[in-house]
């Protein structure tokens, strides 16, 4: 009998559907590695076996007994410990305290056991004593440690909850060599002791040196099960990409002249970035030619939005070379670049785009206020301005007065997109832009984006969606840890060449 | 754990470490420099007559600071600790003016008092961390419904508390004055409070609350039980305004209120949560009491007194954040 069983797991937000059909097995005495492209569902899983997300329906069996996971709460009774890809420390409590945190030990009543919250948390730092760093110890808080550290703690925190079903939930992905071998280690030992494992992980030789079997979940199901003995890295990325491969159909159709245009020198190009450096990326160069469409790929988080901010001017602490049609380009700030003709568009609308409980109006001029310096405006000039904009991208709205917050996610993102179209920029920056929007929408602002771009303006683009980059991209950049790892260009555009390069280790 | 004598010798990194350990040290600074210039302007401020009556006057507020510290570790806020001392202490003195003022009777009305400060506490709790309402609107709004219940059963101020109640907050025992040992009492309370669970948790709350949430720590019970915890000791400060007052006063925490919310902030706690001692709070609040207390002995004129109060406390806020904020950059 299994340990630990999901049958049927569903989960959607909304009309977004995070998980369709998950179905796991986990043994005891095995690491089951759960591998999937981005949004495919991993975490939304985890979650509901940890008590964070409720399915909507399906069945979560322990040990052959169905049970219903009330919260993360419940997880400590039922014999769960989850390690959460985003951490769940406090970052202002010591390694020590955030080690004992879920299950503070107790003396007389209300007071917290110190001696024995230092025993617990000697003992789990003592697993990887050798490898923790400068720095590390007990006494030290969360915030003062680097990412691989605060990483180990999270580690150490799940290893703490001594639970029969431990959940690794990209677990490695700051660790060095060392402290990845060590975690192996324990991880076999806990293996011998009996607990089930499922291990999350996007680099594909540590799936092949520590996982049992290993899982494959594409566009939130799980199509297949296979043991790692029975399996090779390609087998797995083949099952990953499933039957979209049919050859390279997702592929935009026409590739004639675009060989020519990626050819194009630095100086024609409409954005040229050398020796690009900054939080999260580095020694990022390449151009942007006019009337191409260059995509960014590759997992999330390897320094894609990163790059866009910074060249926006909206993440301090970069340094490079920016060119844009020829001149360098200092990003002091948002409004230095806007003003430069640079448009930057967030899939994160309610942070980065949308101006809450204001009209629509308001929310299509701000940049033509701000690079005509307008200080007075006729309302009804400033709908002249707004129609046609709003109307390239078919949004659908009642009046201009109504509050843009009345509009559905879709056509919110449209209306970010129109206000910068009025004053046509040099280049725009996409910034996975279609994050919780329908498809139509995706599909009017795709052919948009095209347009733009026979106009002859500068597009970027990243996408968390890789159907949407190969359909779409001219050119792809996989970013992997920071780097550009890989172009595909033309025919090379596949979703296999994608996968590839996105799960080598970096 | 270790000691302290690192602070000079390691140089600024070693100095910021200790701010970040001991963040209520910019706070005990500027007390210092506070006592040191009412000192300057008044020598007899510095006497043992004084600064019991200093004492006497602020105990209540460092009480309140207390309280408030409590609810902002855990990222949240109480705008009705006032509106709670003032229901505690009209109830109070309203009970013994009927019951009469015996000394056992007294501890029973005590007893009484701090059952209604419990319950306004877990009021604000249960409508802010189980209805989900904004903290600093509900309990806005609780402070109005608190006020009410005193204007109700106290429509105006002056009724007089029982002699057994000022005699004792102003007497001595044992040679030593009352306050000092209720200053003793709440160093001790505070120092079992900072070891227990709750408070970790509240911590742990205020640092991230969808991350206390993932550790499974019921997140809702815990910021009830600070709001509960607070409502406790705002029935504290209110013993303490009865015993300094001598009356009953249907609206006399009212102006407490942001005082709290200042010493909290003054005593190095963030108001995001996740940050700060009560020992920051507690010295924060004489802080305030002391700069009340200068600028009356510099010779400020009366009219110009508001003015530079303001201005002092603008001040000293000021030193404590950028000093906090260098220890933590």
């Amino acid at each position: 009998m299994a340990k630990l069983e999901l049958r049927g797991v569903g989960k959607a937000y909304g009309a977004t559907v995070a998980l369709r059909q998950g179905d796991l097995e986990i043994e005891a005495g095995e690491v089951h590695a759960l591998i999937g492209a981005n949004g495919s569902g991993k975490s939304t899983l985890c979650k509901i076996v940890a008590g964070s997300v409720r399915p909507d329906r399906g069945e979560v069996l322990i040990d052959g007994r169905a049970v219903t996971v009330r919260g993360p709460e419940a997880t400590g009774a039922l014999g769960i410990g989850i390690f959460y890809q985003e951490l769940s420390l406090a970052r202002h409590r010591t390694v020590a305290e955030n080690i004992s945190l879920p299950r503070l030990p107790r003396k007389g009543g209300i007071f917290v056991d110190r001696a024995a919250m230092a025993a617990i948390a000697d003992r789990h730092i003592a697993l990887f004593a050798g490898v923790a760093g400068a720095g590390f110890g007990a006494d030290v808080p969360v915030e003062r440690l680097r990412p691989d550290q605060a990483q180990l703690v999270e580690i150490m925190k799940t290893l703490a909850s001594e639970a029969a079903i431990l959940i690794f939930d990209e677990p490695t992905s700051a660790l060095d060599r060392a402290q990845a071998e060590r975690f192996f280690e324990i991880l076999r030992e806990r293996k011998r002791a009996g607990v089930g494992i499922i291990f999350i992980s996007h680099r594909m030789d540590e799936i092949f040196a520590i996982a049992d079997r290993v899982t494959v979940i594409r566009d939130g199901e799980t199509v297949g099960t296979a043991r790692i003995e029975d399996t090779d890295p390609t087998a797995v990325i083949n099952l990953m990409v499933g039957r979209h491969e049919a050859a390279s159909a997702d592929a935009p159709p026409d590739t004639g002249g675009e060989d020519g245009r990626a050819s194009q020198s630095a100086a024609q190009a409409v954005l040229a970035v050398r020796g690009f450096s900054g939080p999260g990326f580095r020694d990022i160069g390449f151009a942007v030619a006019p009337g191409e469409i260059l995509g960014f790929g590759g997992l999330h988080g390897q320094g894609q939005s990163a790059v866009l901010r910074a060249i926006f001017g909206a993440l301090p602490g970069a340094s490079g070379e920016i060119r844009l049609n020829g001149d360098a380009l200092q990003p002091t700030g948002p409004r230095a670049t806007i003003a430069r003709g640079c448009a930057y568009i967030s899939g994160d609308r309610s942070r980065d785009g949308v101006i809450h409980e204001r009209p629509i109006l308001e929310n299509v001029t701000p940049i033509h206020f701000l690079r005509n310096r307008l200080g007075l405006a006729h309302p009804a000039r400033l709908r002249d301005k707004a129609a046609p904009a709003l109307e390239a991208l078919k949004t659908k709205f009642a009046g201009f007065g109504h509050p843009v917050s009345s509009l559905s996610g879709g056509n919110q993102q449209k209306v970010v997109i129109a206000r910068w179209l009025i004053d046509r920029p040099a280049v725009i920056l996409l910034d996975d832009p279609t994050k919780g929007i329908d498809l139509s929408a995706k599909a009017d602002l795709f052919a948009l984006i095209r347009d733009l771009a026979d106009e002859g303006i500068g597009i970027v683009l990243y996408s968390s969606e890789d159907a949407e980059l190969l359909a779409n991209a001219d050119r792809i950049l996989v970013f992997n840890g920071g780097r550009v790892t890989r172009v595909l260009s033309g025919a090379e555009r596949t979703r296999h060449n994608l996968y590839r390069a996105a799960y080598e280790a970096a | 754990m270790k000691g302290a004598p690192t602070a000079a010798a390691a140089g600024p990194a070693g100095l910021r470490q200790f701010l970040v350990r001991f963040p209520f040290l910019p706070a005990l600074c500027i007390l210092i420099v506070l006592l040191a210039l009412n000192g300057i302007f008044e020598p007899r401020s510095l006497s043992f007559r004084s600064l019991t009556g200093i004492v006497s006057t602020y105990l209540a507020l460092m009480m309140l600071a207390v309280a408030q510290t409590y609810v902002v570790y855990a990222g949240d806020i109480d705008l009705s600790v006032g509106a709670i001392v003032s229901l505690v202490n009209v109830a109070i003195v309203a009970l013994l003016q009927q019951m009469g003022g015996g000394g056992l009777t007294v501890l029973a009305v005590l007893g009484i008092g701090l059952a209604v400060g419990l319950a306004c506490g877990i009021v604000n709790g249960l409508v802010v961390a189980w209805l989900r309402l904004q903290a600093i609107v509900a309990t806005f709004a609780t402070s109005i419904l608190f006020t009410g219940l005193a204007l109700w059963i106290m429509p105006v101020a002056g009724t007089p508390a029982p002699a057994a109640v000022w005699r004792t907050y102003g007497g001595r025992i044992l040679e030593i004055p009352f306050v000092f040992w209720a200053v003793a009492a709440l160093a001790l309370v505070l120092a079992i409070l900072a070891r227990t669970r709750l408070t970790t948790q509240l911590l742990a709350v205020g640092d991230d609350a969808v991350r206390a949430y993932q550790s499974g720590l019921p997140v809702t019970r815990i910021r009830i039980r600070g709001y509960a915890l607070c409502g406790v000791f705002a029935a504290l400060a209110a013993f303490c305004v009865t015993g300094d007052t001598a009356s009953g006063d249907p609206l006399v925490g009212a102006k407490m209120t942001l005082s709290s919310v200042a010493a909290v902030v003054l005593g190095g706690c963030a108001l995001s949560g996740g940050v700060g001692t009560v020992t920051g709070s507690v010295l924060a609040a004489v802080i305030i009491g002391l700069i009340n207390s200068l600028v009356y002995f510099v010779g400020t004129p009366s009219e110009w007194q508001n003015l530079v109060q303001g201005l002092a406390i603008i001040v000293a806020l000021m030193a404590g954040v950028l000093v906090t904020r260098w220890a933590r950059s």
